[in-house]
């Protein structure tokens, strides 16, 4: 689908990022992904995952740092950016008062999209997300799951080149949840870089081709499954293993840290 | 909240026997509480200096306006005549319709709203007593709501003619009862005659004309016998004084009870309370099943006709606009509200037609209310539009600039506004071509006016908090009124060509500037 000169820039590179509330959300955060590639995010509840990736779609302003989406400067042009970038949010924010059809045309239109080229796409994805036959229906009484692949359909159809996903899978039911995974498997297949948060450990295990685990703010371990077991020194467990194992270790380098420039300070 | 004060309140709620009328009615008293709070506090401390300062001088503000009217009423010795009881009458007929158009509004939104139903309906407790109990709610809130506005009339009263008019409260109280008390059992028949689909529009559309029906009746009323939009002309006529009944006719019975007559008031309070105990228990037998009914109907998806129609080639400005319309199209309460702004604005029509030809100064007349019609619809349409984003998150991610986002929503609010306008500015200009034009600049600079001040105090919310809009900022909603009123002024003015237009035009800009400077900055 992408040639590979484009596929030699980053799908996405976060450089030094900031951002602090109260305290630091997200601590001078570097990252690159790779085209074409499927990457988990994971920490614990409050790491900054979805910090990060609200200043990578352009929903928050970071305090400092670049983030480029496919060659692109997302702060210095972030129009063009938003062209290929598609983003999905835990919460699905669709409108009750249109009908699926409606909100995938809304959305090409956004996206300033070919009207025949986009009805064909909206077909299509309403089909493969199960939703053809409600296609006409207004979307105020949809389940949580309904209303989820109706926004997802509208994440994919001004295809774009990178997707973020902030938790896709929370309340979906089985059948509902296998879809969305198949689609997503799909669409990586074709070059299209997916990164998507989860607390679904196991979802990350089997379908990321590289994880990434942030804590307070910073990024404390990257790679693939083999390589993060390699790191935890057990070649034999599973992802969450390995997550609690470098998460609490994080914490605890961190209390130490704390504690010594704590008593540091008092014997100062 | 410690854990100590945690199980107090557990305590303290375990005091009344769980389930009972008594411990739904703590229940409901204490969420009505907090609303109460909330909607007088705009979601600030209640302490706040500049809280209480600002209701202190809001309440002085409302007495002195019912002095200045009631004042030269009681110098003359207050005296009951047919003219005084009709006046007093039209008040009560005047709240009356307010509070049954309200009473509508809450009894159809606790049919529809999921709120806590789901919690309630699945618990094993009697829903019946907890329906009563909230059907007693509505009349209490309905009373407080009109009795807040109504206070200082009846407070001035009291002041100028003695203790006696306190007894109006309680008239305010029993009209409250028959109002909501109608409002169940309208809504229940609407239910049993049109279906849980239709009956939300409907009971909507009809709780606006409600409300609007009696002020604009008796507008019609003297356009059509006095060629004035003065309620006043009507009710101080002679045809009134000749043809009223004595004053010890029933028909004065409210106003009876209103000047503090204990007879009248006794059976005043008895019959709206006996009317209210058979709605209030017809209504809460049937409510469960009818609250079921409603939820479902929300559950069920609608299907839409156009369902199998290609996609319109649009710009993203373009898809921006259509969406907005398309929302705004529909969102009954929306509907209702702009029935309502729209039902106001018969009366100028009908004195345009009327009068067609033979007042030149008609356009002076008409223009403010044109003006002030327009102003308060767009500000309402510019919440929706501009606050009010049910996905901000897509629109923000869109490949749109700030500007064209807000521009295109600033447009679609326009194209509805042109269009309820541009008819009557069409009807004004057969008749005085300068009185439109004069109309046309005033309700589009009103319109601005609002659209800029949603503009500056735009704040992210689903479109389903448009009620509470003027709850979140108080700040807003009056410099939005004040704008309207001073754009009416100006307007009349200008119609009229009276050099003193420059007066309000002038206010109008401070109080956009000051609307500027209160505004919360953006980056």
């Amino acid at each position: 689908m992408h040639s590979p000169a484009s596929e030699a820039i980053p799908a996405l590179q976060i450089r030094n990022l900031q951002k602090a509330f109260s305290a630091p959300a997200v601590d001078n955060l570097s990252l690159t992904i790779r085209a074409g590639e499927f990457y988990a995010l994971l920490g614990p509840n409050g790491a900054g995952k979805t910090t990060t990736l609200r200043m990578v779609a352009g929903l928050l302003e970071a305090d400092a740092g670049g983030v480029s989406i496919c060659g692109i400067d997302a702060f210095k042009d972030p129009i063009a950016a938003k062209r290929v970038l598609a983003w999905v949010p835990d919460e699905p924010m669709i409108y009750d008062k249109l009908t699926p059809l409606e909100y995938l045309e809304f959305v090409s239109g956004l996206w300033s999209m070919d009207a025949g080229l986009a009805h064909f796409k909206a077909d299509e994805l309403l089909e493969r997300f199960g939703l053809a036959q409600h296609a006409g229906e207004r979307c105020q009484g949809f389940s949580k799951g309904m209303r989820q692949k109706v926004a997802l359909a509208g994440a994919l159809i001004h295809e774009p080149r990178l997707i973020i996903l902030d938790e896709p899978l929370t309340g979906l039911d089985a059948g509902s949840a296998r879809q969305v995974k198949s689609v997503l498997r799909g669409i990586v297949a074709k070059g299209v870089t997916v990164i998507m948060t989860t607390h679904i450990l196991e979802v990350a295990e089997r379908m990321a081709d590289r994880i990434g685990i942030i804590a307070k703010g910073q990024l404390i371990a990257e790679g693939t499954l083999e390589e993060l077991r390699a790191r935890a020194g057990d070649s034999g467990t599973g992802l969450e293993d390995i997550f609690l194992d470098i998460v609490n270790g994080s914490a605890e380098a961190v209390a130490l840290t704390d504690a010594t420039r704590r008593s540091q300070g008092a014997a100062a | 909240m410690s854990a100590t004060m945690a199980r107090a309140g557990f305590a303290r709620a375990g005091s009344a026997q769980a389930g009972t009328l008594a411990w739904f009615a703590r229940h409901e008293l204490r969420l009505a509480w907090r609303d109460w709070v909330q909607l007088m506090s705009g979601g600030r401390r209640l302490k706040d200096h500049a809280v209480l300062i600002g209701m202190a001088a809001f309440t002085f503000g409302l007495h002195w306006l019912a002095y200045a009217l009631l004042s030269a009423f009681f110098a003359q010795g207050a005296r009951l005549e047919p003219g005084t009881l009709a006046l007093i009458t039209a008040g009560v007929l005047l709240t009356f319709t307010m509070m049954l158009s309200q009473a509508m509004e809450s009894v159809t939104r606790a049919f529809y709203s999921r709120d806590d139903l789901d919690l309630i309906l699945s618990s094993p407790a009697s829903s019946r007593d907890l329906f009563l109990v909230r059907i007693a709610m509505m009349a209490l809130t309905t009373a407080m709501m009109s009795g807040l506005m109504v206070a200082p009339f009846i407070n001035v009263a009291a002041a100028l003619g003695g203790a006696q008019w306190l007894g109006a409260y309680l008239v305010v109280l029993a009209v409250s009862l028959l109002a909501t008390g109608g409002a169940v059992l309208i809504a229940l028949s609407l239910f049993r005659t049109l279906g849980a689909k239709r009956t939300r529009l409907v009971a909507q559309i009809a709780a606006a004309v409600v409300g609007a029906s009696f002020l604009i009746g008796l507008q019609v009323v003297a356009i059509i016998s006095y060629g004035s939009m003065s309620r006043f002309d009507v009710l101080n006529s002679a045809l009134i004084a000749d043809s009223a009944p004595g004053t010890a006719s029933v028909l004065w019975l409210p106003a009876h009870a209103v000047t503090g007559n204990l007879a009248a008031l006794a059976a005043l309070l008895m019959l709206s309370a006996a009317f209210f105990v058979f709605a209030a228990h017809t209504g809460a037998v049937q409510f469960r099943r009818i609250v079921i009914a409603a939820l479902g109907v929300c559950e069920v998806p609608r299907r839409h006709s156009e369902a199998r129609r290609g996609f319109r080639a649009q710009s993203t400005h373009g898809a921006l606009m259509q969406k907005e319309l398309k929302l705004i199209a529909r969102d009954p309460w929306l509907i209702s509200q702009t029935l309502m702004q729209v039902l106001y604005l018969i009366p100028p029509a009908l004195m345009l037609w009327v009068n067609f030809g033979e007042d030149a100064q008609l356009p002076a007349i008409i223009a403010p209310v044109i003006v002030m019609a327009v102003g308060q619809l767009a500000g309402g349409l510019a919440w929706l539009t501009i606050s009010g984003e049910d996905a901000p998150d897509l629109i923000a991610t869109a490949p749109v600039s700030a500007f064209a986002r807000l521009s295109a929503k600033v447009k679609a609010v326009l194209v509805i506004i042109a269009g309820i306008v541009t008819p009557i500015v069409l009807a004004m200009a057969l008749m005085s071509v300068w009185g439109a034009f004069v109309t046309l600049c005033g309700a589009l600079i009103a319109a601005a006016c609002a659209i800029l001040i949603q503009l500056w105090f735009r704040a992210q919310a689903k479109r389903s908090n448009f009620r509470r809009r003027q709850v979140a900022s108080k700040a807003s909603t009056f410099c939005e009124a004040f704008a309207s009123i001073l754009c009416a002024g100006t307007t009349a003015l200008v119609a009229a060509l009276n050099p003193i237009a420059i007066l309000p035009g002038v206010l109008a800009i401070v109080v956009m500037g000051v609307a500027w400077a209160i505004s919360p900055k953006r980056a």
